[in-house]
This record gives structure tokens, sequence and C-alpha cells, in this order.
């Protein structure tokens, strides 16, 4: 961990990723991190919207998903931001393949940092995170039961 | 001349002082996580309950999760917690909210913070909770 006085990385863009299966936009958000942007991360497009509409967070690319749950899917996205943030460029990635390309191809715009891994090793990692399940699913289980059982709403 | 390449994995698989971030309002969320990650610490976001049980259930290590309480999904922040406390038993767990902290949060949470909080005090309080997990882990 750095020191908590310690100075921002240096970064030379920022990325909005739109992504609605958390497996896959942690990956890629991190991977384009390690590529040098400042990256924030938005579960649909309506969450994106109200990122975009913040002025005081400029964003250089936005890039999205195509199919995604909320009022909006990716191509209603884009059409959003080439009509109201002029300047923002959007990437719509369409599948997991296209997703890893299209970071790899931001990664390699980026020349202050290196590609720190092969876009082979993010597509091999989301595989490999999809295909995962742990033993949570007994212990949610139980964990509901408990918490019905619970006096009163949650707060 | 000799090529050296050195390759290099994910940060995400060797972590040691990774935050899952459970937030369903995207500011909120976003500064949480910024302001972490301005200290070097990896975060991971979810922005319910039910993205973060995704990301429980995989292999990714997280040290500590940081959760609000109320969120418009089938897993609200409590049943999370405790599904997490009883997978993870190393866990670190910081609950936030509007309302009070219940009994059931008392007892479950290493720390509460009552919304709005003062983000530096939370900041403080991952660091030294991620110090307590890294040195438990370094005694076994």
């Amino acid at each position: 961990m750095r020191e908590i006085d310690a100075e921002p990385p240096k970064v030379a863009g920022t990325i909005l990723v739109v992504e609605d299966e958390v497996l896959i936009r942690l990956v890629i958000a991190e991977y384009l991190r390690d590529c040098g942007y400042r990256v924030f991360e938005a579960a649909h497009a309506d969450e994106a919207l109200l990122v975009l509409r913040q002025s005081e967070r400029p964003i250089d690319v936005v890039f999205t998903d195509v199919e995604m749950p909320g009022s909006m899917d990716g191509f209603a996205l884009a059409q959003w931001v080439r009509a109201n943030r002029v300047g923002t460029d959007v990437i719509l990635a369409g599948s997991v393949a296209r997703a890893v390309q299209a970071a790899s191809d931001l990664c390699d715009q980026q020349n202050s940092v290196p590609k720190p891994y092969d876009p082979q090793t993010v597509h091999d990692r989301i595989r490999r995170l999809l295909a995962s399940r742990g033993p949570l699913k007994r212990d949610l289980q139980s964990a509901q039961q408990q918490s019905r059982s619970l006096d009163g709403p949650p707060s | 001349m000799v090529n050296v390449e050195i390759v290099c994995e994910p940060r995400l698989e060797e972590d040691k002082t990774t935050v899952l971030v459970v937030e369903d309002e995207i500011i909120i969320r976003l500064m949480i996580a910024d302001t972490l990650r301005a200290q070097g610490i990896t975060v991971i976001e979810a922005s319910n309950g039910d993205e973060a049980l995704r990301v429980l259930q995989s292999s990714l290590p997280v040290q500590l999760l940081f959760t609000d309480i109320r969120m418009p999904s089938e897993l609200d922040g409590l049943a999370l917690a405790q599904a997490a406390r009883a997978a993870r038993p190393g866990l670190k767990l910081i609950v936030a909210s509007s309302q009070p902290a219940g009994h059931e949060v008392a007892g479950l949470a290493d720390a509460f913070f009552a919304k709005p909080f003062d983000l530096e005090a939370v900041v403080r309080r991952v660091k030294s909770l991620l110090a307590e997990a890294h040195h438990a882990r370094d005694r076994r």
C-alpha cells in the first residue's frame, strides 16, 4: 500500500466501463487501470448516465457492453453520449472476446505504460472466473433464513 | 544480447489487500473506490448484494467487505454479510447504513459507519483492519 498522503498516479485518460456482469467488468477495468488509465465502473446504462452527467468527472472513453438490463442498452447509451457529450468516444463491445480486444487496443494507445500482461491472460481469467463457483450458496441460504427471522426491516 | 521477457500476472490474482465495496449509489461507490485506490488498495466494486455474491463465490481473494445495508437486490447487505462471514471466516467486515446499527450488525461487523460518513475515517479503518488481517495471516 502507498502512504496515505501519496500523490495519485498520473493517468493519460479516463474510461467509463459499463458492463452488467461483475466478473467481466472488474477484470476489464483492472486491466485498463494496469495500463495506466483512470477507470470508473458502472453496472448498467442508468449508472453510467449518472456519472456522465457529472461535469466534474470528464470521461474520455465510454467502454460499454451492448446488452444490458435497465432503461437503456449499449446502443442507446452510445446515442446519448454522441448527442450530449461531444468529444467522448464510445466503444461498443458485444462479447467477451471483443471487449478484451478493445481493451488491448486501448492499452496499445497508452504510450506511457507498457502493456502489463497478454490479452489472452485477461480472456482466460474472465473465463475461469465465470466458471468458478465456491461453497457460498449453502451459507447464503442459511444467512437468508437468519435474516428473515430477524426483527424489523433492514436499516 | 539476451532478451528477458517479464511476464506479469493481474494484480488481483496475488493481491493481499483487496476490498470489496458494495454500494448501489454509484457516486458514493465511486468516491469510496477511488479514495481507496489512491491509497494503493485494490478495490472490487459491486453495485448490489447479488453482484457481491458473484464475486465472493468466485476464486477472487477478498480481505475486507465494505457493504451498505439497504440495497435494491434480492440480497441485502445484512444477508450478504452473514453469508460472507460464514464462507470466509477471516474476512474483515465494515457495514454502512443511513439507519443506526441494530444488534445484529453490532454482533457481525468489525466496524459500522452511519451515513453520511467521513471518507478519511473509513480509509483509516479499512487500513487498520487490513493490517489486522495481514498480521493474522502471518501468524498462521
